[in-house]
This record gives structure tokens, sequence and C-alpha cells, in this order.
């Protein structure tokens, strides 16, 4: 589990027919490139691995995973590189994509400081051990991260691409009921 | 780790500033450092310091200890220096003005005092430079925010240099022929280096972090913004530059300055126009008391600059250009630090005492620590006597000076005991006041309690 929005599904492009009828392919990759979504990925078909392809989508800000098919045919799924802002998370956040659903999702952008941080730190206090809550904010909450720590609280957060609203994600630390 | 801590002696070095405060304010009333005097006068030099490092410098160190942390999110490095760097500013401070004291004729002080406070300030500001930049070294590449801050400190550190020279040849220390002409020449660089190059361009970087924060409105990076940074750091540069082109015995320094002076309005009016936008831009409508102080305190740096800059107010201000500085001590530095601290106080209090408690038991929001309508009076006799005293110097009548500083000393007296109620939560409803688990805050410390830093 990371913080980002779910990506729109890959879009597909098969350039063997335009290269079996003896085509060049780049401009339609180029065109398909230009025509993704935000986050979206490509998946392109292949007679072959298209290694000099890699280079060019890497400068383009794509990631690449390739994979031979049935038929000596190659497939390979191109996706993009994550441009949000770099993920905070707290000392003893152990591997986060593990962390289960949030229980709670609070959405806190409208309140003012330090607002946000009570409400938080309230719903924490109602949660089990081990319960995620999810959380968004319209800035990061620095005073909240030592107090989140000192109860022994985990987050992990980051800003979304916009850099206008925070998101985080808490897990209860067993620590959270100790009054 | 990520998030900013509570800065452990921040509330000893606001302490330490509002009584410099007052008491460099009852010097005035006193007659003492009288400002119709010469500006080189002895002691005018005493109060102005009494003000400049007392009052504003130990303000900014203090605040910064606890922003800098929160512009470039990550704690604050080599903390354990803040208490020797408030110890040493004192200490410093009271030897330099007792120096200056000396130079004015007063018995059992000894200009040799004056290298001496020089030494100690120039020690603690080192350390509060190496906490500050060692925090924002770790934290490149800076936000804007905090490169001013960077350049603020930078500032400081020629100021104290330049300072230090002064007290030098002052004391009869050294001769030499480069000190005595930056003695001679350079006061007036001195003075804009500090309290334009270090207080205000610290002020403007803090601002731009915090008053999107308290206004609920966007805090990105505007080209405006960018513009003030550079036309800012412009000229201070070509003060710097000259400030070595005196040392140097080149007698070329007027153009330069006037260039320095242009540059410094064009980012005045920047700045304006974003602080302009960052208040039409805000999402919570009804702002609370301490941006309207601040507001204030903008109108006053304006348009002391604008004063500074027209020809026919600057000409009528003389050659001290003592009521454009007054205005901008008291009307943009001080407006600006006591707003602040109507919202700091409060807040680091609220932190302090119920942070431990949020969430399991009831308590008080942050604005039921303050009784804004009685602050509001306050503020509006501190700007209106600031104005008076203002007009007053322009009109050369010292005895409407000395009136309109009775009733800025009232008010300031005013707003620190607002201050202290704070402090104390004498505001808050008797049941809440005191949960159980929370820590008790001190007057003028931080309590010393398990959450003391790491």
């Amino acid at each position: 589990m990371t913080p980002a929005q779910p990506n729109p599904a890959p879009r597909e492009l098969d350039v063997r027919p335009i290269l079996r009828s003896g085509g060049e392919p780049f401009q339609a990759i180029m065109e398909a490139v230009n025509g993704l979504k935000a986050g979206q990925a490509l998946r392109l078909f292949a007679p072959f691995r298209p290694q000099p392809l890699f280079k060019v989508m890497e400068g383009r800000g794509f990631g690449h995973e390739a994979q031979e098919i049935e038929g000596g045919d190659w497939e390979v799924l191109f996706t993009p590189k994550r441009t949000g802002a770099p993920v905070v998370v707290s000392a003893d956040a152990d591997n986060p994509d593990s962390w289960p659903e949030p229980v709670e999702h609070l959405d806190l952008t409208e309140l003012d400081p330090p607002e946000p941080m009570v409400r938080i730190l309230a719903a924490a206090e109602r949660m089990e051990p081990g319960e995620v809550l999810f959380a968004l904010l319209s800035r990061e909450p620095i005073f909240l991260f030592p107090e989140l720590a000192r109860r022994g609280h985990q987050w992990a957060g980051n800003f979304d691409e916009t850099r206008s609203t925070f998101r985080i994600f808490i897990r209860v630390g067993k620590q959270g009921l100790k009054r | 780790m990520s998030g900013a801590t509570l800065s452990k002696w921040t509330m000893s070095y606001f302490t330490a500033a509002c009584l410099f405060l007052v008491i460099g304010q009852g010097m005035m009333v006193s007659g003492y450092g009288d400002p119709f005097a010469d500006v080189g006068a002895p002691a005018t030099l005493a109060l102005v310091h009494v003000l400049a490092i007392g009052w504003l410098g130990l303000l900014m160190v203090g605040a910064l200890l606890q922003f800098v942390p929160v512009l470039v999110t990550a704690s604050l490095r080599g903390g354990r220096l803040a208490l020797p760097a408030l110890l040493l500013l004192i200490a410093g401070l009271l030897l330099l003005v007792g120096g200056f004291a000396a130079v004015a004729g007063t018995e059992g002080m000894a200009p040799g005092m004056l290298p001496f406070g020089a030494l100690l300030l120039a020690i603690g500001f080192v350390l509060v430079t190496i906490m500050l930049a060692a925090t924002l070294a770790a934290a490149r590449p800076l936000p804007l925010p905090a490169r001013f801050v960077a350049v603020g400190l930078i500032a400081l550190c020629v100021t104290i240099l330049l300072g230090g020279t002064f007290t030098l040849v002052l004391s009869g220390a050294v001769a030499n022929v480069p000190a005595i002409a930056l003695l001679l020449k350079g006061v007036p660089l001195h003075a804009a280096l500090g309290l334009a190059g270090w207080l205000t361009f610290t002020a403007i970087g803090v601002s731009y972090r915090l008053l999107p924060m308290f206004m609920l409105a966007p805090d990105c990076t505007r080209a405006t913004s960018k513009a003030v940074w550079w036309t800012g750091v412009a000229a201070l540069a070509l003060v710097a530059a000259c400030v070595v082109s005196i040392a140097t015995g080149s007698a070329a320094v007027k153009l330069p300055l006037s260039l320095a002076a242009l540059l410094a309005a064009v980012a005045t009016l920047f700045y304006s126009a974003d602080l302009v936008r960052l208040f039409r831009e805000r999402r919570r409508k009804t702002v609370e008391l301490n941006i309207r102080a601040s507001y204030a305190a903008f109108a006053a740096l304006f348009v002391s600059v604008v004063m500074f800059a027209l020809p026919v107010t600057s000409s009528a201000d003389g050659e001290g250009a003592t009521a454009v500085v007054y205005l901008f001590v008291f009307g943009w530095l001080t407006g600006l630090g006591l707003a602040q601290l109507y919202k700091i106080v409060p807040f680091l209090t609220w932190l302090e005492c119920y942070g431990p408690v949020l969430g399991r038991v009831a308590v008080p929001r942050v604005q039921d620590l303050v009784e804004e309508k009685r602050a509001s009076l306050w503020f509006c006799l501190y700007y209106g006597a600031v104005a008076a005293a203002t007009f007053s110097l322009f009109a050369e009548s010292p005895t409407a000076f000395r009136i309109a500083l009775l009733a800025q000393l009232c008010a300031t007296v005013g707003l620190i005991v607002e201050l202290v109620r704070a402090r104390i939560l004498s505001s808050v409803a008797a049941p809440m006041r005191f949960p159980a688990g929370a820590p008790r805050p001190r007057l003028f410390f931080r309590s010393l309690d398990h959450r003391s830093n790491r």
C-alpha cells in the first residue's frame, strides 16, 4: 500500500502488424505515449525485444518490464515513474506496503491547524493496535509526527502531484491505548 | 526524523527579548538615547543595541530555533548550543551597553568593555549560526523561505564583523586606517545589514511559510517571491561590496548605495504584491488578530521604504533618517514581532501542555488561550502610538514624541501581560485547564518533562 491514487489501466499497443507490413512503428509508439493519462502505463507488443526504445522511454520518465511471450514475441510494460513528492515514513515503519486497508478515512483539508492533529490523535485513540487510518490534510503535519512517534504509531505519507494535499497512512501502535 | 519538536529554549529567548523591549522603551521614555540627538552619540548607540540585539535579535533567534525546523521539515541540529548562545548574547550585550555608557561618560564603566562585549556577542551569534546553518544544510535543496533565512544569517555574520571592528576602534585597541574609515563611514551600512539584511530578510522568509499556514492560503513558490529574494540579495551584496570598498580606501560608495536602496524598494513592492495576493487567496475568511496586526506591520514596512525612497520625505527626515528608521524598527520589525508572538506563544504553550493528552481528554482550542478583544485594543494603541511618534519625529517635537512613546510602552506592557496570561493558561476554563497527564507550562522555560527531545 502506498499513498497514491489508483492508476488507470495500461493502454495497449501492438506494433507487430506495422512491422510485418514493413512500416516504422516509432511514430505510433510516441503518439500512444503522448496520449497516456497521468499515471497510466503502456503495454507494448513487438516481435523482438525493443532495446533502443528502453532508453527513449527512460528519458521520458518511464521504467520498463520486458518478457518474452509465445512465438518469440515480446511484451513490454512501460510504467511512469512516481513523480509525487518523496514519501516520509516514521523511523519504525516496517514496510508500509504490507499494512492492512484503512478502517477510517478522514478528510481534514478544510480545518484550521492544529485541529487536524487533534482529530487524527483522537481517531487513533479509538482504534485497535495494528489498524490503519488514512487522512487528507492541506499541509504536512510537522508537529504531529513527534506526537505520533511518542505514542508508538507508525506513519507513511506524502504530498500529491499538485502538492496541495498531504496524504497520510497511520498504523496504530500497541502503546496507542496506554494512558 | 521528520517533523518538528518543541524548541527547548525558545520561550527563554522570548522572555529575555520582551524584557529588553521594555527596558529599551523605558530608556527612551526617560530621555536616555534621545532620538533627536546625533545618531552616533554613545547613549543613542547603547539604546539602539538594546533594541536591535536585546529585543529584535533574541526574538528572531528564539523564533528561528523553533521555525527553521518547520521551514525545512527536519529537526534542529546542535540544539544544545541554544542555552550557551543565549547566555553569551545577553552577557555580550550588557558589556557592549556598558562600554557605550563609558564612552558617554558614565562612571564605573570602561570603553574596554566594548570589544569584550562584541566578542561574546560574536561567539553567541556564531553558535546560533552553526545550529541554524547545520539544520539548513541537512535539508538541501532549500525551499525558498529557508533561502531567505540563509541569506539573513550571512548578513548577520557581516553585521557582527563590522560591529566588532567598530568596537576595536572605539576602545582604542586598533587604530589602523581601514578600521577607522569603516567607523567613520560604515555605521549606516552596519545598520542596513542588521535591520534589513538579517532581521527583515529573515522575517520575510519565515512569513512566506507562516502566513499561508495561518490563513489557509496556497503555499506555493511564486515568481514574485523569487524576485523578492533576488532583488534583496542584489541589494545586500551591493551594501557588502561597499563595506569592502570603504575598507580599501575607495570613496565611490554613493552610487552603489543608491542602487541598493532602489533594489530594496523594488523588493518591497514585490513582497507587498505577494502579501496582498496571499490575503486575497486565503480560505480562512475571518483572520485572527495576529494576522491583522501583522498586516499593520507590513503597511509600516511599505510606508517606511517609500518614505526612504521618496526625495521629499527623506530630505524632510534629515541626515539620520530618524523618523523612517523609527517607523521601520517599531512599526515593521517590532509590530511584526509582537503580532507573531501573540500567535506563537499561545500555540507553543498549547502544544506543550495539551499535546501529550490530545485525543484522550477534552482540551481547549488554541484560541481559548487568548482574549483577542482586549489584545486588539493594545495593538490599536501600539500602532497609533508608533504613528504618532513617527510624526512627532518628523515635526521635531520632543514633547509629543515622549507622550507617544509612553503610550507605546503601555501598549507593549499590555501585550506582554497578555502573553503571560496565555502562558499561565489563565483564560482557559478551570475544569479544562490542567487535565490529568498534561505538563504544566513554566512561565519562562519549556517544561522539562520526558518530551524534551530525544
